[in-house]
């Protein structure tokens, strides 16, 4: 940007304290003047407005990728070598295998294998799909459709506990709604959410079955019904 | 265990089964169904088996843990035998007394027993009124039998019904059998399964396929689920029928997979059946082949559409194909398959063992037969019930449901799950029917059956169910994707205040449009709840809309608590309880609820003492002035 000497317009901001500190750092490294600097913030955040990253279906996306590499960084700062990367790996993929296996490689067996994969490692790893895609001889975009068709797989990690409020019309007639408020209150995730620590999942299910019970609460497979919020802490509590 | 190659070999199995027990035998019956597990069966069953062993009764006492009773309200139920002594509510507390109160000196354990409206104590299970008004042709074995163990199926006559289709009737003396009995499906479509068959059997080709579907998706019906997990031979037996009467020779069982306990029992059914030679090759010795594998559904309520459940047999994903090709002619890769509800095919094994015309004998002149149905939501006695077809609407919610709890007043039942509608007070004497219920703009569904009170807002009821449905849409067809979305907007709108004049009218259209040009059933008949609560509660929607009031007090933007006063009596217990610290005011002096700062969430109601009753809800209108900070309470004695 050229310094127009004499002929920027002012445009008359008080800044409070910090934030004229964080300017004079932004200054520090740059040619640009405190004007331009702010000028230039301002085409940034447009930009952001106009790409629609402030809209919600945006950013929760953003938010699981962040989740996902995060998981990713983790896993990678846990293996020293590049031996042992690659043996985990193949260990991950020779289960997938005994899965397949199981089904005799059966073409239709898509969705039951997927289920069991679903079952050992809370998520659907992309290694283990690309590996059932070779093995079954199915395109990748197959898998994917019926991966994001269904409720019971997740594309991202879950976490160690899963939630699940049931919503469906006994347990809706009974107050679930109230029961899903308190829960979410807890635990600060929403539904479909996972805490950042990886430690819960939250799902709402539409009927488990146990009307009777309703409204109910299941963590980790145990059904709790009609639990207040301090019982359900408790419960959680007890969770790592 | 021999292979069973002809029918005398079954008797003989059952007669060694039977010989080996005795009827006079003390045997313990611990419900373990699902809903029951939730209640801790298991510890029950654990400490029943513990509390045997102390006493040294091992040898004198058999400990059965049996499939859902139905009463679900009261689990843990425990049957003792041969008095059979029902026992609810038990906890694993009561296990001791049971031991030695009823096991050892027979005596009951008074406290644990039913007690009826007048007071007196009911000891037999058959002799509860919630058991007594109903007829459980179907259901009823659950509590006999241990659903891993074939043994008990076969003591009870299991099987027979087989043996005398495979060996002494034709196929086409089965179908025709099942078409007189008229048994219509009962998984919500209520075709007559005897045509089906008959399409099927008839279709050109070979291989030809036989489907239980069990991916029971309707929320709040779970019949199915008990029935599969209490007693699975049952239904492998109707399908095993079904499949000579048909000709097919494979068979497929869906089972949705948040049902673990139904597929775990169906496996070992399956092992079991396997081994005595009843499924696989040369069924008892007949020479007719069959076998069935499982499939587990992966969590999407439309792929329990039958089009869509072969598509998802197939491996691919679970969206429904258009009707004019019909499934029983073209199904799971594209050949002739005949899709059944679980308890259609549980029905199977009754009319042959007992023929077409005591099945028909039982129900109204076009339903005939038993129908389970699920009663939940604002009863008394939820749980499982079934009822000959004919029986009323009032006789299920009062006479077996014990009405409303709270003495509340009944406003609805809803019937047939997201498909069916809202039946209002006048229509219930309406009897059970498949054709009376669609006539009154519902459906008979799958059974689940609804009851709601004065505190259930019918607006909210509808917009829960289009909620439902527009998550569960599969998205293929524009009507019904599209439809569901401004059905939704538009009912968020009314809940939520923004209603405005023409919304029925609009809701109305749509639905009409997604009754007639919808691709499945999903989309055509999403538009019941929407227009059955239109019709019989048209005065809460134009509350909502005209008057920003929700009379049953429900929907949160449209209702403010506000503590009375002059009833007030300062005890800080709403305060300290109120999460979001909106309630001011000390001790002994009147409380007031910050409207800012209020979330609606409703625990100032809840903790209230019943005695002083100060906190209400209002709606439709202002909230009054609060009273001056510092006013003090008016003492009430």
């Amino acid at each position: 940007m050229r310094r127009e000497r004499g002929k920027s317009k002012y445009v008359g901001m008080r800044l409070s304290e910090e934030e004229s500190q964080t300017l004079s750092q932004l200054q520090q490294g740059s040619s640009l003047s405190k004007s331009e600097i702010l000028a230039r913030g301002l085409e940034i955040l447009s930009e952001y407005y106009s790409l629609g990253l402030d809209r919600p279906p945006l950013s929760i996306e953003l938010r699981n990728l962040e989740t996902e590499a995060m998981h990713h960084a983790e896993a990678l700062r846990q293996i020293k070598k590049k031996g042992e990367a690659i043996r985990q790996m193949v260990q991950e993929l020779q289960s997938v295998d005994r899965i397949v296996d199981k089904y005799r490689g059966n073409k239709s067996a898509l969705i039951q294998i997927l289920l069991d994969i679903q079952a050992q490692n809370r998520w659907l790893p992309k290694p283990a799909l690309m590996w059932v895609a070779e093995r079954l001889g199915v395109t990748w975009s197959q898998i994917y459709h019926i991966a994001s068709f269904y409720k019971a797989f997740s594309l991202i990690p879950q976490g160690r506990h899963i939630v699940q409020v049931c919503l469906g019309t006994a347990c809706q007639v009974r107050g679930a709604p109230r029961l899903l408020d308190k829960v979410t209150d807890v635990l600060q995730i929403k539904p479909g959410e996972t805490d950042q620590k990886q430690r819960f999942t939250l799902t709402t299910v539409n009927c488990l079955g146990c009307c009777a019970l309703g409204p109910v609460v299941v963590v980790d497979g145990v059904y709790y019904s009609q639990p207040t919020a301090k019982e359900f802490e408790q419960i959680i509590e007890a969770c790592e | 265990m021999p292979r069973l190659s002809s029918a005398t070999d079954l008797e003989r199995l059952r007669q060694e089964i039977l010989a080996e027990r005795d009827p006079n035998k003390p045997c313990v019956t611990i419900c373990s169904g699902t809903g029951c597990h939730a209640y801790g069966s298991e510890k029950v069953a654990e400490a029943f088996a513990k509390e045997i062993q102390r006493n040294g009764l091992r040898e004198k006492v058999d400990i059965r843990r049996t499939g859902c009773h139905g009463f679900c309200e009261r689990g843990t139920l425990v049957v003792v035998f041969p008095e059979e002594t029902c026992y609810l509510r038990v906890r694993p507390e009561d296990v001791p007394e049971i031991v030695s109160r009823t096991l050892i000196q027979k005596e009951t354990v008074d406290r644990l027993l039913y007690v009826d409206g007048e007071g007196k104590k009911v000891v037999h299970e058959g002799e509860i009124p919630f058991y007594k008004h109903q007829r459980r042709i179907v259901f009823g074995n659950n509590r006999l039998i241990d659903p891993k163990s074939i043994e008990d199926y076969i003591a009870l006559g299991g099987y027979t019904a087989l043996a005398k289709a495979l060996l002494e009737m034709t196929p086409e003396q089965v179908l025709d059998e099942v078409k007189k009995a008229n048994l219509r499906g009962r998984g919500g479509g209520g075709f007559p399964a005897g045509i089906k068959w008959e399409t099927t059997r008839n279709a050109p080709g070979e291989a030809k396929y036989v489907i239980v579907n069990a991916d029971e998706g309707d929320p709040g019906a779970y019949m199915d689920r008990s029935l599969l997990e209490g007693n699975p031979h049952s239904v492998l037996e109707g399908l095993i029928i079904g499949a000579y009467a048909i000709g097919s020779h494979q068979g497929f069982v869906y089972v949705r997979q948040e049902y673990p306990l139904a597929v775990e029992n169906l496996n070992i059914a399956l092992e079991q059946v396997r081994e005595y030679g009843l499924l696989g090759t040369n069924i008892l010795g007949s020479g007719f082949d069959f076998d069935i594998e499982v499939h587990r559904g992966a969590g999407a309520f439309v792929s329990g559409e039958s089009s869509a459940l072969m598509t998802a047999i197939e491996g691919r994903a679970g969206e429904p194909r258009p009707k004019y090709v019909r499934t029983a002619i073209s199904g799971v890769w594209e050949r002739p398959s005949n899709l059944n509800n679980v308890e259609t095919w549980a029905n199977v094994p009754l009319i042959i063992n007992r023929g077409a015309e005591w099945f028909t004998s039982i129900g109204t002149a076009r339903s005939k037969g038993t129908k389970i149905f699920s009663l939940v939501g604002k009863v008394n006695n939820t749980g499982l019930v079934e009822v000959p077809m004919g029986t009323t609407l009032r006789d299920i919610v009062y006479d077996i449901g014990g009405g409303i709890p709270g003495g509340k007043r009944f406003k609805a039942v809803q019937t047939g799950g997201p498909s069916g509608g809202c039946i209002p007070e006048s229509l219930l004497d309406l009897p059970v029917d498949f054709d009376e219920l669609t006539k009154v703009g519902s459906m008979m569904g799958s059974g689940g059956m609804i009851v709601m009170d004065e505190d259930t807002c019918m607006v909210d009821v509808a917009r829960y169910f289009v909620n439902f449905l527009a998550g569960e849409s599969c998205g293929k067809c524009v009507p019904c994707r599209e439809g569901l979305r401004q059905m939704l907007n538009i009912l968020n709108n009314i809940c939520t205040g923004k209603g405005k004049e023409g919304d029925m009218e609009l809701l109305e259209e749509i639905s009409e449009m997604m009754t007639d040009a919808s691709l499945c059933a999903l989309g055509t008949t999403a538009a019941n709840p929407v227009l059955s609560t239109i019709k019989y509660f048209k005065d809460e929607y134009e509350a909502h809309i005209k008057e920003k009031r929700c009379p049953a007090g429900v929907c949160k933007e449209l209702i403010t608590y506000y503590i009375l006063p002059d009833r007030c009596q300062g005890c800080l217990i709403c305060a300290r309880n109120c999460p979001t610290g909106a309630i001011t005011g000390g001790k002994g002096l009147v409380h007031v609820i910050d409207q800012e700062k209020c979330t609606k969430c409703g625990t100032c109601l809840e903790v209230c003492p019943a005695r002083f009753n100060a906190v209400v809800k209002l709606s439709g209108e202002p909230v009054p002035p609060s009273v001056a900070s510092g006013t003090k309470v008016v003492r009430r004695k």
